[in-house]
């Protein structure tokens, strides 16, 4: 397999290692660049621990100037790019009567927003290149929407929709676009989960158990393989069969 | 060979093997629409694959709707705004 460049937005996180993890298996020659936004330091020992195959790269996924400069990075090594993997996220969970409206609008621009400008931001090249693959990590809340998450569930479903429609723009050109739908991961998202509340969550999933990052980075790598390339517009979900 | 029609020859050319057109660049109007009736038959697909070109190709630059359907009239409106942006340069 030929040496394939991918961008992993928040890659700090477990989720993020994760698939940077999946995709140095699959191929030696795989570069992946570590988006990271304030916190770095498992980016940072993951790519010193991986010299030459990956880099860390400043991004704030909400603004579109820092897009425009990450991609120029990115394709200033490597003149190309071939996966994006929109994968940074926050929730901040509240009854609606309760949210305050910046909890509203951060999640929404976060999990959203970044995604658009990140889709953005990587066409043009995907575009000239007539080919690429776009994975936007999005949740099983945005398909069975949980009382508390109307900011998260809202953010997510609309990556699950965005994801529909982008896929139909750009399927000619060479472009697949896919959402995946993680449930309940080991993970830090559940980390301020309390012993009660996790044996709650345990108990509503069929397998008995929360998901490993790995399991959701496997599937992440086979929708951007290039024997994928028939599948666009899906959404996977990744939840031990909730849903 | 003058600079203008030396670059309408490779606007042509690269609206075939862009959007690969199945026809010939020869047959392509300077002044034939490239979207609409009696045109080329393109569609918004197109026009972006057109834009990403045009700025790779040539530097220009087409930022927004408004500006592309100025732009992508057809062949004259490209090669003049291409020339426009060389000027400027």
């Amino acid at each position: 397999m030929s040496r394939r460049i991918i961008l992993v937005t928040g890659a700090n996180g477990a989720l993020g290692r994760a698939m940077a993890q999946a995709f140095f298996a699959e191929s030696p020659d795989n570069f992946v660049w570590l988006g990271i936004h304030r916190r770095r330091e498992f980016a940072d020992e993951l790519a010193a621990a991986n010299p030459g195959r990956c880099r860390v790269l400043k991004l704030d996924v909400t603004d579109a100037a820092s897009w425009q400069s990450a991609v120029a990075e990115v394709l200033g090594v490597h003149s190309r790019l071939e996966v994006l993997v929109n994968n940074a996220g926050t929730h901040d969970d509240a009854l609606l009567a309760q949210m305050r409206p910046e909890s509203w609008s951060n999640v929404i621009a976060v999990n959203l927003d970044g995604v658009f400008h990140g889709c953005r931001a990587v066409l043009p090249t995907m575009i000239s290149q007539r080919s690429g693959r776009i994975i936007n990590i999005a949740s099983l809340s945005a398909l069975f929407s949980p009382a508390g998450q109307t900011n998260y569930s809202a953010a997510k479903a609309g990556v699950v929709a965005l994801t529909h429609s982008l896929a139909k723009e750009v399927a000619r050109l060479g472009i697949t676009v896919n959402a995946v739908c993680p449930g309940y991961l080991e993970s830090e998202m559940l980390a301020g989960m309390d012993d009660q509340a996790r044996q709650r969550a345990v108990a509503q999933i069929p397998m008995r158990r929360f998901g490993r990052p790995e399991e959701v980075a496997v599937a992440v790598r086979f929708l951007a393989c290039a024997e994928a390339g028939y599948i666009t517009g899906s959404e996977l979900k990744i939840d031990g069969g909730i849903f | 060979m003058s600079n203008t029609t030396e670059l309408k020859k490779q606007i042509k050319s690269m609206l075939v093997e862009n959007l690969m057109l199945q026809i010939g660049p020869e047959e392509i109007g300077d002044d034939q629409p490239l979207f609409g009736p009696d045109s080329l038959g393109l569609d918004s697909v197109d026009a972006l694959q057109l834009v990403v070109a045009l700025e790779k190709n040539y530097g220009l630059k087409i930022s927004d709707a408004q500006a592309a359907k100025g732009i992508l009239q057809n062949v004259n409106a490209i090669v003049a705004a291409v020339e426009d942006k060389t000027r400027a340069a």
